[in-house]
């Protein structure tokens, strides 16, 4: 049951930092792989509001979630909106999005050093809320919290909203969006601009969970994001909750049954077997694309 | 400012990119060329005899050799599953497999777990450049064979590749192969020079690293892997010589300038080395010589019978039930307005799409049962509605991969120098050529496909669906786009082919073209056939016109209009 | 439901030497027209006459070579698509276009996107005027036929209150008793006031619905005049088979 409630913690920022890959590739078809640098970054930049600024960790929240939102804009506006009508788009994506990360990261070694960071101590409550033979600390229930309000707001404004709607519309037929006066550039930043807010508060609420950020952070979160919407299926928001929720779970099962050093394989191991038995993803409804 | 070291570094460097080239070159996004090395690595390291027993160069190559099977194997091992993923998705696949191989290798005992292996320093900086020239000299050589060709056909349009006879399957996995093979190599080489190895050497970060090199350098020449390894290690050299000494400063510019050079010189630096296009020289003699032609039926055969043959979408009938046959030297068209199926029922044709029901017979093979390439291989050949070039290659490179199927594979001897192989290119070069002559584009043989203007353009297109012999030439659409003048030479063209025996099934809208060209007319319309006839009939048939430009029956006008228009 | 010039202002929309090219194709050469206000112009020719690119054109789709398009007195020959559908410039694309995924009550709201969606009062003349689509209204749009689908793209265009409507083959691939249907709704459209200019492969049911036409061949206006004179013209068979025409 613990072990439950942990993996569902973990699982929880998992699938709130896949939603930015899911968000981005959804409305156009691209994979935005500075997603994780801006998970790092957040990390970073919230230890330092915290430890530096002497700010409490639910005021740098809402800072690292406009900071994330800047870098989305960024982002876009930088590594693809340059790139649009190309017909080696996909890929110089790719390489584009990659070569920013590396940038952003190298700018936090330059700002940070090469070393750990962690939180001060006291940053947060650290006593544990015991029920029903589990114990829990305020702060894991925070970061659910948190992750579960994010997420519900975001599904709200995928599906209710005008944007919502507009996004939806892009991610089918551009075309046809268009055609329908939407702001196409317009709504595709806003779309950047929200995933990484989202990829940028679950880098921090990440940080808090571990109480550390190091420059690799990103790297070693890249490819189970990779691998959430791959099994939870490419674009398809409700996929990327499950899908993180699963390998959050997977992981904790796993280290509990197999032993800690497998876990980490057990992300590639769904992503293989999906991606074999049913490329488009658990609830992805799309063909598997050609680049 | 040279060191040893750095030097080594070098020829590593491009030895690693050199496996990420492989792929590339033929298109595939594959990055899981880290892995192959750190199995390659580790296998080796474990395997092969202390230099100390055997000698150091033989060491070496024995552990070269476990290495590059090793790497192969796993390559294949990768290939095989990944047969149909393509761009993001094959990217993800084989990232995700050397991350896989990290964490395995760091979890063996024979490895070294985290603490990696100690491996004797046997290599020089001169041994790690012999092995790059070696390197370097085979994709050099594969350049220009017709290997090398299809596999850059593929890179740029994978269905036209198909349709020319190249089995993609298969030359991706001989391309997965060799990035094995290499990637080994550089594996067993690294090890060998650094004397220690651990996992973390060929994790995530070196991957990119590989694959960023491969880009900056460029993939559309062999000399790619080695400009972008020699920029890649120049910038800590600058950077030392400039004094600068902050470990965040060569990240950040290696990461700005791949960005800048993905932004704006996306063909990597290769790209600013100007391609050489072999022009080929005028030759009289025999042109079947080193080409492998096809016989041709006589005229009047049956070639081609279609029976009940439907394609449906989800309950919407795209082509419901058509029956056709096509006979030996006959020039057939296929007219219909928009929408009513000519080019599903053509893509069933050529074998591209499988119909729904219906049997559809084409030279003897069942097409929709069959690979595309088996298709072209039974002699049918065709162009595209919405051109298909090899965008980046030679108009005469084009034609070239359409004479895929009748030119001899070169590469092999192409190792050795051998004269043949220079005898069989020759022959193919002239053939090509010769195909360039029959549409009038020779004069533009040297030119990239995608500065061609759009007539020719088209008529490119159709000296590459010539270049295959073929028995049956499907055009689709060839004078879209095309003003009156041009399409009276194309009509002139084909009238000139079929003459020659070629039977030629022509998809049009400009029906006045295909009332002057063809023998016989199909007139398609929702799906179905509407009427057959020759040009008179079809052109005098009341329902073909009712077709295109609505029926003719008098409707009643609305009769309150009270403003026009004027011009 | 629909905006309108007041009379004798002039033409709506005004088309002068328009050229435009996807890359080295040429696909319209110079073409000009005018549109007066409540009228019904339609554009027919043979698939490849360069019919759709003028309307992408018109509606900033896609950007002339050369030309100008006037829009109610103001020159929109370079403003972007996204502008012009707030002004009162509104394409029923070629295809239908509509989201699938998206319910059909979703797509009208997209129809309002830029007044934030389609009022109560617009959706309700939406299913009165379309009952099929009131419906199934929560129902995704992929799930009709392809004759309702265009009643949907018709009525998605109406939400946004056009002042001129452009229409691009909207008969294409239904059958004819469904394309009787459509210009019915075309026609009662027009006792709006809503000015139409309607693109079409099928001549004869376009020239009996508009007022004026005109005939296109590679880019070019070959021919033009009242739609009436051109319903009776032999020669628009000779456009379209490039033939002299026998009947």
């Amino acid at each position: 049951m613990q072990q439950l409630l942990n993996g569902v913690f973990i699982g929880s920022i998992y699938a709130l930092f896949a939603i930015g890959f899911t968000l981005v590739f959804g409305i156009l078809d691209r994979l935005n792989l500075t997603h994780p640098a801006v998970f790092a970054v957040s990390a970073f930049v919230g230890i330092e509001l915290v430890a530096d600024a002497g700010l409490t960790v639910w005021v740098a929240l809402p800072i690292v979630l406009f900071l994330g939102a800047v870098l989305g804009l960024v982002i876009e506006r930088v590594a693809f909106r340059p790139l649009k009508n190309r017909p080696d788009a996909h890929f110089a994506g790719l390489i584009s999005s990659i070569a920013l990360a590396g940038m952003f990261i190298a700018l936090l070694q330059w700002r940070y050093g090469p070393d750990t960071r962690r939180f001060p101590a006291g940053s947060f409550p650290e006593t544990p809320i015991e029920f029903g033979g589990v114990a829990v600390t305020v702060l894991q229930v925070a970061i659910l919290f948190i992750s579960v309000v994010l997420m519900i707001g975001l599904t709200w404004l995928v599906a209710r909203s005008r944007l919502g709607r507009g996004m939806r519309a892009i991610a089918e037929n551009p075309t046809a969006a268009k055609v329908l006066g939407i702001n196409v550039d317009r709504v595709t930043s806003v779309t950047f601009a929200i995933s990484s807010a989202l990829g940028g508060v679950a880098g921090a609420l990440f940080a808090m969970n571990v109480n550390s950020a190091q420059l690799g952070m990103g790297a070693a979160i890249e490819l189970k994001g990779l691998a959430v919407i791959i099994v939870g299926g490419m674009g398809s928001l409700p996929g990327a909750l499950i899908g993180g929720l699963a390998l959050g779970l997977a992981e904790v099962f796993a280290v509990q049954y197999i032993g800690s050093s497998w876990r980490d394989l057990i992300a590639f191991g769904l992503l293989f077997l999906i991606l074999l038995v049913r490329p488009q993803g658990l609830f992805g409804a799309r063909k598997v694309r050609e680049v | 400012m040279l060191t040893d070291a750095t030097l080594t570094f070098v020829a590593l460097g491009a030895i690693f990119a050199y496996s990420f080239y492989a792929v590339l070159v033929a298109g595939q996004l594959s990055l899981g060329q880290a892995g192959f090395a750190s199995l390659a690595a580790f296998t080796a390291a474990s395997l092969t005899p202390r230099p100390s027993e055997v000698g150091e160069i033989p060491a070496l190559l024995i552990a070269i050799v476990i290495g590059m099977v090793v790497g192969s194997a796993a390559a294949v091992v990768l290939g095989l599953p990944t047969m149909h993923l393509r761009g993001v998705f094959l990217a993800i696949a084989t990232l995700a497999f050397a991350e896989a191989v990290r964490i395995l290798i760091l979890n063996q005992e024979w490895t070294g777990g985290a603490q990696g292996m100690s491996v004797p320093k046997v290599l020089t900086p001169g041994i790690a450049w012999a092995v790059l020239a070696v390197v370097a000299y085979w994709f050099a050589r594969m350049g220009r064979s017709r290997y090398g060709r299809a596999l850059e056909a593929i890179r740029e349009d994978e269905l036209a590749a198909r349709a020319m006879g190249i089995d993609v399957g298969r030359h991706r996995l001989a391309a997965f192969t060799t990035a094995g093979a290499v990637a080994g190599l550089y594996g067993v080489l690294w090890a060998y020079y650094v004397r220690l190895i651990a996992p973390e050497d060929f994790g995530f970060t070196a991957a990119i690293d590989g694959l960023v090199t491969a880009v900056v350098g460029g993939s559309t020449m062999f000399v790619g892997p080695l400009l972008g390894s020699g920029f890649q290690t120049l910038i800590p050299e600058i950077q030392r010589a400039l004094g600068v000494e902050a470990g965040w400063i060569r990240p950040f510019v290696a990461s700005a300038l791949l960005l800048i050079i993905i932004l704006f010189l996306p063909g990597g630096l290769a790209s600013l080395v100007r391609r050489r296009i072999r022009m080929p020289k005028r030759r009289m003699g025999t042109p079947e010589q080193g080409l492998q032609t096809r016989s041709h039926p006589a005229p009047g055969e049956l070639l081609a019978s279609l029976e009940g043959l439907s394609k449906e979408y989800g309950g919407v009938h795209a082509v419901e039930n058509v029956d056709l046959e096509l006979r030996s030297g006959e020039v057939v068209g296929l007219i219909g307005p928009n929408g009513a199926g000519k080019t599903t029922l053509v893509n069933m044709l050529s074998g591209l799409i499988p119909p729904t029901s219906g049997l559809a017979t084409v030279l003897g093979t069942q097409v929709g049962r069959v690979p595309v390439h088996r298709v072209a291989k039974a002699g049918v050949s065709r162009t595209f509605q919405h051109s298909k070039l090899f965008n980046r290659l030679s108009a005469l490179e084009n034609v070239l991969v359409g004479g895929h199927l009748v030119s001899r594979p070169t590469f092999l001897r192409r190792l050795l120098w051998l004269p043949s192989a220079r005898r069989d290119e020759l022959a193919a070069l002239d053939h090509a050529a010769r195909c360039l002559e029959r549409v009038g584009l020779y004069d533009l043989a040297g030119s990239r496909a995608s500065s061609l203007s759009y007539g020719d353009q088209r008529r490119l297109e159709i000296a590459r669906a010539l270049a295959s012999d073929p028995t049956l030439l499907i055009l689709d659409e060839p004078a879209a786009g095309m003003n009156h003048v041009e399409a009276n030479r194309l009509s002139d063209l084909i009238s000139s082919l079929a003459a020659d025996g070629l039977t030629i099934l022509l998809i049009e809208h400009n029906v006045g073209m295909v009332l002057s060209t063809c023998d016989r007319i199909v007139v398609l319309n929702f799906g179905k056939v509407i009427a057959t006839g020759t040009p008179d009939e079809i052109a005098a048939d009341a329902t073909v016109i009712e077709a295109y430009l609505g029926s003719a029956e008098a409707g009643t006008r609305p009769t309150d209009r009270t403003e026009g228009s004027h011009p | 439901m629909s905006r309108t010039s007041p009379k004798g202002s002039g033409p709506v929309l005004v088309v002068e030497d328009l050229h435009v090219a996807y890359g080295r194709v040429e696909a319209v050469r110079g073409v000009s027209f005018s549109v007066d206000p409540g009228s019904l112009v339609t554009l027919v020719g043979a698939n490849g006459a360069g019919k759709s690119s003028i309307i992408n054109a018109i509606s900033g789709l896609i950007r002339p070579k050369s030309g100008r398009v006037t829009f109610d007195g103001q020159d929109i020959t370079r403003t972007p698509s996204h502008r012009l559908v707030g002004q009162g410039l509104v394409q029923v694309p070629e295809g239908r276009q509509i989201l699938g995924t998206l319910t059909i009550e979703e797509n009208l709201h997209l129809g309002g996107w830029h007044v934030g969606g389609a009022s109560a009062g617009a959706l309700t003349e939406t299913y009165e005027r379309f009952p099929v689509l009131g419906d199934r209204r929560h129902l995704p749009a992929g799930s009709l036929s392809g004759g309702e689908q265009q009643m949907l793209a018709i009525a998605r265009a109406l939400v946004a209150r056009p002042k001129v409507l452009l229409m691009d083959e909207p008969s294409m691939g239904l059958a004819p008793k469904v394309v009787d249907e459509v210009f019915r709704v075309v026609d009662e459209i027009r006792t709006t006031g809503t000015t139409i200019v309607l693109v079409e492969q099928n001549a004869r049911r376009a020239l009996r619905a508009a007022d004026h036409g005109y005939v296109l061949q590679t880019g070019e206006v070959v021919h033009s005049g009242p739609a009436e004179e051109l319903l009776a013209d032999p020669k628009i068979i000779e456009a379209y088979l490039g033939v002299e025409a026998t009947r």
